[in-house]
Order: C-alpha cells, then sequence, then structure tokens
C-alpha cells in the first residue's frame, strides 16, 4: 500500500487520458431529472464530474450485473440448435469517485458470486473495472457504513481513495491496478501536512457516521437466527409495500430470475434480470403454496439474509450501510432504525425473546 | 391533530376498530403508522408532510395488516376516492373499513423532515391544484382543518404535459424511449398503487407471455403502456407509483394524460362516491367515435 | 409464416410494402371482408386478416404485439353499433379503443398507424376502401422502424 499526491490538473488529464484511449469512464453526475442528486454516468471530461458529495441514487451494481442481461442467445436451424453464451469479457473501464460504500458493496457481493459456483459475467466485469473512490464526506442522518463493519474511508473494493488535501488529492494505492493506473502520475513525496490533514479528514467522517449507528455486534447475526419466530416479526414490515425498490438501489442486493424470451419462432435470448425477495411471488411454488406468504415473512427475510445468513456463512454484513433503501422507500420503512430497534432488543433480551 | 387522536383512541378503545391506519412521525419525515394501542393513539399526526395514499393498506391480499383486524383509515379528499374504488370494485365491503376522512389543504411535492412547511406554488405537489375534493364526502368521520386554505396551484406537471402535446409523435416516441429506457421492471409502480391490487397481473403471466419481465426498450414500453391502460378511468392520480419509482420516471405524466382524457371523453373524473360507476363498464349510445372510420 | 421480424413484405422487385395486421371481428366485419373476396373486389395484399369474435375481444396488447413483431399498420374493426352480435361488445370496445387511441398518440405512435373502423357484413367495398386506403396510408409512413428497431437483436436498455 503507497500513497501518491496528485493536484486536479493531473486527475483531469488522466480522465482525458483515459477518455482518449477509448476507455469508458464512469463518474457521479448531476440528474438530469433532479439536480440536486446525483448518477453514475459515463463521462468524457473530469469537469462533468461532481465529487465526494452524497451518495448517488443508483449503486454501482448495474455496472457489474445489470439490470437485465442475456446469458445466451439460440438460434434453431435445419442443422440443430446454435447457442451463443455471452462473452465473460469486459473492456476495461474506470469509475472515478465511487464512494467507498458503493465500492465495499462489491467486495461484499464477490463472496457468494464466487461460492457454489464462480460467476463468471460478474468477475468479467470485476476484473475490466478500476475503482477509484473518493473520501466520504457527505453522509446524511440515514448512512451507517461504520456500523456494519465498513466507513467513509473503507479501502474494501476500491483500487485507489482519494483523500481532497491541500492542493489536491491524496491517493492511498490499495492494488497493482490502482499502482497500474497511477504509474509515473503525481508525486510520490506527500508534505506531511497533506498526511496529516488527510487523516483528520478521514476520521472526522469516520466520527460523524458513527454517530447514526453503533456498530453492529457480533452476536447479532446469532441472535438473529434464534429469534427468527420472534412476534416482532409481525409488527416490523405494516407499511412495507413489497415493491422491492429497496433491493433494486441496494448495492448488495443481488438476487436474479432467468428467462427465457423468443424474438421470432426460432430464434431467442435467455436473460437473468434482477428479482426481489420483496415481492410477493419470488417464493411462489408451482403447487400454489408460498412459504413467504404475507410481508411479515418477506422482510423478516431482508433482515435475516443480509445481518444474519449471509455473515454466518461469508464473514460479511450483506449491506454497506449506503442508506438508499430509507431513502428511495415509499412507505416509509426504515432499516437503519429498524436494525437499531433490533440490535437493542438483542441487548435486552440476549437470550431471545418467546420462540416456540 | 387532537381531534384525530382523540377519535382514534375512542374507536380502539372501544373496540369498534382493531388498527387505526394514518400517519406519524417517523425518523425522516411522517410515514404510515399502523396504531393498535390507544395509548399511542397520539402518535398520528396530520400535516402538509402526508402526501402517502394509504388506501392501498386496506388491500385484502396484504395479511399482514389483515391479520391485525376491522381498520380504520384516515384518507385525505384524493385517497379517499382510491377508497370509493376498492369498494366500487369489491374489493373490501363498506362495514369493513371505519373512514376518518380529513379536510386537506395540500401536501408537499418532496416533504422532509420539517413539519409546519408552508405551501407555495413551487413546493406543493402537483396534484392539489384544482382541488374538489378538499372536504371529503365518503366517511364515517369528518375532521375539520383548524386553518382550511384553498392548496395553491403548481403548474409544473400542466405545463409539462402541454410541451408534450406540442410535440410531434416522433419527438413524444424518443421522449418515453429515454424516460422508460431507466425501469428496470421493479414494478414498485404496481405495488404501490391502490388500484393495481390484481393476484395476477398481466404481466406476471408466462403461458403466453404477453410482456416480457426483463428492462428492455419493448418490453418496457409494453408494460407502462398497459399498467397505465388497466388503470383508465380507476386510477385517481394519486401519483404513489410515480413516488414509488426508483429510477424517478415521470408516471404521473402517463396517468394524469390518462386522467385527462378519461375526463374528456366520458365527462368523468375520480369522485369518492363508490355508487358512480367507472366510466369503462358502461357506455352511452351516442359516445364519440370521430376516430373509428 | 416467415420469420415475424422480416421488415415488411417485399414485391417482385424487392421493393419494401407494409405489413399490416387487421383484428376483425367475425360476426360483421369478417363477412363483409369475405363479401369483397367473392365480389372479387380488388385489394393490395398487404392485411393479414386475424378473427375474432367481437371487437371487445380486441386487447390492446394485440395492437402492441403486432407492431412488435412486425406490422407497420394495424387495423381493428368490427360491427357497426348496434349491430353487435353479442349486443354490446362494440359499446364498451368503442370507449376502451378511445383511450388506447389517444394513449399510443400521446406515447409517440404515429395516429394514422392504427386504424378504427365499424364495417359490416354486406359492407364488401368498405372493406376494400379500408384495405386499399390504410395500405396507402402507411406506404405514406413507411416502415415502422421504431417498434421493430427495438427487438432484441441487440441489447438491452441498460
Amino acid at each position: 500500500m503507497t500513497q501518491r499526491f496528485l493536484s486536479q490538473a493531473e486527475l483531469t488529464a488522466l480522465v482525458a487520458e483515459l477518455v482518449a484511449a477509448k476507455t469508458r469512464v464512469i463518474a457521479p453526475v448531476r440528474a438530469q431529472d433532479n439536480p440536486e442528486q446525483l448518477d453514475y454516468m459515463p463521462i468524457q471530461k473530469l469537469e462533468e464530474a461532481t465529487f465526494g458529495a452524497q451518495v448517488p441514487r443508483r449503486s454501482l451494481k448495474e455496472f457489474f450485473l445489470p439490470a437485465t442481461e442475456v446469458l445466451l442467445r439460440y438460434v434453431q436451424t435445419k442443422e440443430g440448435v446454435e447457442i451463443k453464451a455471452a462473452p465473460t469479457e469486459a473492456p476495461p473501464f474506470v469509475i472515478f469517485s465511487a464512494t467507498p460504500c458503493d465500492a465495499s458493496g462489491l467486495d461484499v457481493v464477490d463472496k457468494v458470486m464466487n461460492w457454489d459456483y464462480k460467476d463468471e459475467l460478474w468477475f468479467g466485469r470485476r476484473e475490466a473495472a478500476t475503482i477509484v473512490s473518493f473520501l466520504c464526506a457527505a453522509m446524511d442522518a440515514v448512512c451507517f457504513c461504520t456500523a456494519v463493519g465498513l466507513g467513509p474511508d473503507s479501502f474494501r473494493g476500491s483500487d485507489v481513495l482519494l483523500v481532497p488535501v491541500e492542493g489536491g488529492y491524496l491517493a492511498h494505492i490499495i492494488t497493482p491496478k490502482g499502482e497500474a493506473l497511477l504509474k509515473g502520475k503525481g508525486k510520490e513525496e506527500i508534505p506531511a501536512s497533506a498526511k496529516a490533514a488527510a487523516e483528520v479528514a478521514q476520521s472526522a467522517a469516520r466520527e460523524k457516521v458513527e454517530a447514526n449507528l453503533a456498530k453492529i455486534p457480533a452476536e447479532f447475526a446469532g441472535w438473529l437466527a434464534k429469534n427468527f419466530d420472534h412476534p416482532l416479526w409481525k409488527t416490523l414490515s405494516l407499511r412495507c409495500h413489497g415493491c422491492g425498490a429497496c433491493a433494486s438501489i441496494c448495492p448488495t442486493c443481488h438476487c436474479f430470475d432467468i428467462v427465457d424470451e423468443h424474438d421470432s419462432s426460432n430464434e431467442g435470448v435467455r436473460r437473468r434480470n434482477w428479482d426481489s425477495c420483496q415481492t410477493s411471488k419470488f417464493t411462489l411454488h408451482a403447487s400454489g403454496h408460498n412459504p413467504r406468504g404475507s410481508q411479515n415473512e418477506r422482510f423478516r427475510q431482508r433482515i435475516q439474509h443480509k445481518f444474519s445468513i449471509y455473515p454466518a456463512k461469508f464473514g460479511d454484513i450483506l449491506c454497506t450501510g449506503c442508506g438508499r433503501c430509507a431513502r428511495a422507500c415509499p412507505g416509509g420503512m426504515d432499516l437503519p432504525t429498524i436494525v437499531g430497534e433490533l440490535m437493542a432488543m438483542a441487548k435486552a433480551e440476549p437470550e431471545g425473546g418467546s420462540n416456540l | 391533530m387532537k381531534e384525530l387522536q382523540d377519535l382514534a383512541r375512542k374507536l380502539l378503545s372501544e373496540g369498534t376498530v382493531k388498527v387505526v391506519i394514518g400517519y406519524e412521525e417517523g425518523p425522516r419525515g411522517a410515514r404510515a403508522a399502523f396504531i393498535t394501542d390507544p395509548e399511542k393513539a397520539d402518535k398520528l399526526i396530520f400535516d402538509t408532510r402526508c402526501v402517502q395514499n394509504l388506501a392501498s393498506y386496506l388491500n385484502p391480499r396484504r395479511k399482514q395488516i389483515a391479520l391485525l383486524g376491522k381498520p380504520a383509515i384516515v384518507v385525505k379528499g384524493c385517497d379517499a376516492r382510491s377508497v370509493a374504488g376498492l369498494l366500487r370494485e369489491n374489493q373490501i365491503t363498506r362495514d369493513s373499513v371505519v373512514i376518518i376522512a380529513m379536510q386537506c389543504s395540500g401536501v408537499l411535492e418532496n416533504p422532509g423532515i420539517e413539519s409546519d412547511v408552508e405551501l407555495t406554488s413551487e413546493n406543493v405537489s402537483v396534484r392539489c391544484g384544482g382541488c374538489d375534493v378538499c372536504e371529503p364526502k365518503l366517511f364515517d368521520h369528518y375532521i375539520k382543518s383548524a386553518h382550511p386554505t384553498v392548496p395553491p396551484v403548481n403548474p409544473k406537471r400542466a405545463e409539462q404535459l402541454a410541451a408534450l402535446e406540442k410535440m410531434t409523435p416522433a419527438e413524444r416516441w424518443d421522449f418515453w424511449s429515454k424516460e422508460l429506457s431507466r425501469c428496470i421492471r421493479c414494478h414498485a409502480c404496481r405495488e404501490a398503487c391502490p388500484m393495481c391490487f390484481c393476484v395476477q397481473c398481466t404481466a406476471d403471466k408466462g403461458t403466453p407471455l404477453w410482456i416480457d419481465s426483463s428492462s428492455t426498450p419493448r418490453a418496457n414500453r409494453a408494460w407502462q403502456t398497459m399498467r397505465v391502460l388497466h388503470q383508465a378511468g380507476r386510477c385517481v392520480d394519486c401519483m404513489e407509483c410515480e413516488r414509488a419509482c426508483p429510477e424517478h420516471i415521470p408516471l404521473g405524466l402517463l396517468t394524469r394524460y390518462v386522467a385527462n382524457s378519461v375526463e374528456k371523453r366520458f365527462d368523468y373524473k375520480a369522485v369518492d362516491d363508490p355508487s358512480v360507476v367507472a366510466p369503462m363498464s358502461v357506455y352511452r349510445p351516442d359516445d364519440d367515435e370521430e376516430f373509428i372510420r | 409464416m416467415s420469420d415475424d421480424v422480416e421488415r415488411g413484405t417485399s414485391t417482385a422487385t424487392g421493393a419494401w410494402s407494409p405489413k399490416i395486421v387487421a383484428f376483425v371481428c367475425n360476426w360483421c366485419t369478417y363477412t363483409g371482408a369475405d363479401l369483397a373476396g367473392t365480389s372479387r373486389l380488388k385489394m393490395d395484399p398487404n392485411v393479414r386478416v386475424i378473427r375474432l369474435t367481437c371487437s371487445s375481444r380486441v386487447n390492446p396488447l394485440f395492437i402492441i404485439k403486432a407492431f412488435e413483431r412486425g406490422a407497420d399498420g394495424v387495423v381493428v374493426s368490427g360491427c357497426h353499433t348496434g349491430d353487435c352480435h353479442y349486443s354490446t361488445g362494440n359499446f364498451y370496445a368503442r370507449r376502451r379503443f378511445a383511450i388506447l387511441h389517444d394513449l399510443l398518440g400521446f406515447m409517440g405512435v404515429e395516429p394514422n398507424r392504427v386504424t378504427f373502423s365499424w364495417v359490416s357484413a354486406s359492407e364488401g367495398n368498405k372493406w376494400q376502401e379500408l384495405v386499399n386506403e390504410t395500405t396507402e396510408r402507411i406506404k405514406a409512413l413507411g416502415p415502422f422502424r421504431e417498434f421493430q428497431d427495438m427487438t432484441q437483436k441487440g441489447e438491452a436498455c441498460q
């Protein structure tokens, strides 16, 4: 792990170089329909981007797991059926000023994508991407990245982390990809004042978001599992519409549905599309039985998967604390508040409530 | 608000209802409340942040709510029209719900945490201008506003519709192609809509597959066209669809356009009277057929 | 039927000729079209007829699907109001078609691509006129590239 100092001009030049080399560069840009919001969009010049501001509306997920993705194309001819699988290699691209929560989310999801089966489409894009994160200092009351073990200056999932200092940026170079991106750029000698300023900025950011929600203790996952049948699940999700908007903008939700679609009588595609366990038909069996027949069970699944099952399997909470779910929910479901309430319950009743 | 809280307390402690569905103060502003304990009735609020149409919670297929028992529901006039729609289409019976109607002076387009925000023509919801249901007629209990006022008019949506009307078909095609390209087929619009209560939606049918479930230009267009068509004469323009959409697609333009078309052609506006028949279930022998050769 | 997404129909010279799908009611329009045929009335060959029991059987999805599968124009035709074989079908259909007509236009479909008509069993001549006039109109509009370009030969939106 090394550090380097980059000026604004050098950063601008770097982007220009990438664009000239036909590398796709993605950065947060003011949304067209609402200039107060940001969206991750391709840019041609660094000036188009807005750095270090609030988390963009949608996560980076769609650049690695698109909302819809062709897995294969089939063509039936007189000779038989020809199948063309989607290429797993992706052209290189660079993401500038990712929020650390979004970059970390990718690292967290990597685990399930390489679990019982290596998802070559996901990893093809992961390998093609170089991610430059930016110290987050624009957290609001809904952010809680530190509570889930991450943070506004987390290195996870990033190749470079930029911290704004006087005259430019202190770049933490985290991976060989980051090294390759910044090769020959910037200065290796960094003034001590800049290093100190960066540390101050980073710990201030952490303090700010730590105030929102206490760190989730390791025992929480076990408590949730033990209290699977607790009556509390009957009260948490009354206002939830089961719309799945939360899952769509979540950096770590990754469930998908596979469908076959015909273009004509002898040709078509197999696709995978985003899906969500919050929708009523997610666990509907062909027999008509639905083990998660009401929103109570479905919301319980959301909490259990993110805060109990995934940690038990992979050692990570399946959440980056970005707060998007709470911001997007039309029904007023507030995950950080709910998790806070559950943590309080776990503290008050460590052995669990009625668990028949 | 005190009158509302007192009423809720009374209804719950007397056992008339088992839950009062209304609004309460949440961590980020007003949100739906499900009050089952009469002691908690003072959590109920009603102010310009109470945008959400709560009628979708009356859908009997929302088992987790049905389990609570007979509800009372707090409605604004616009929401009362949704309740009327559910009654009209036999999704609920009149005696299965106690309706608490609030006299409303308008709500915010983008409510936040701050309460007592005064409405201006810039921050008021685009639906509120020209409201004729400020004093709802469908209710078991009616609560007057302390300071009733006529809501200001936010011209934004009418301007957008006028601009669209001036475009050529090709320009409109491009406009909607661009807006609908963001549709990720999450169907949040459908789930949030009080009138989208079908157990099996036309978009969920696989055999035959009329509308692909993928987020593609052709499927997105088919989905949004059909959803808004299925809402013709039923939609009350509460804009829950647009509020729920995680991609911020201006669905309110589609719903308002169809509502305007229904009004122009069949002289029908959404009403909070369930005995008024929905326009697409009836006809008049002299309905306009100028567009038919 | 040949590949659904083939654009239009080739004439002998290979030039584009429109593909028009007509959803017609069995009792009036289909019989009227049959009459046009038995009377040997000269009609452009571009219209493919799909027979339904009643004009009110027409689901807007049929029209959308027809465009998706390569139609350049769609015709919907049934009995004149008052003459519906099921008494009231076409009255309800008329209301539905009115809203559909408005909405399609609002979403950018050239209004002349969808033609609604009432053709009775005895109106062989009207059917002939409808076919020929609609074909001319669609020829002038050209192939419905916007819909056809959306077929999934390429990538998705996102």
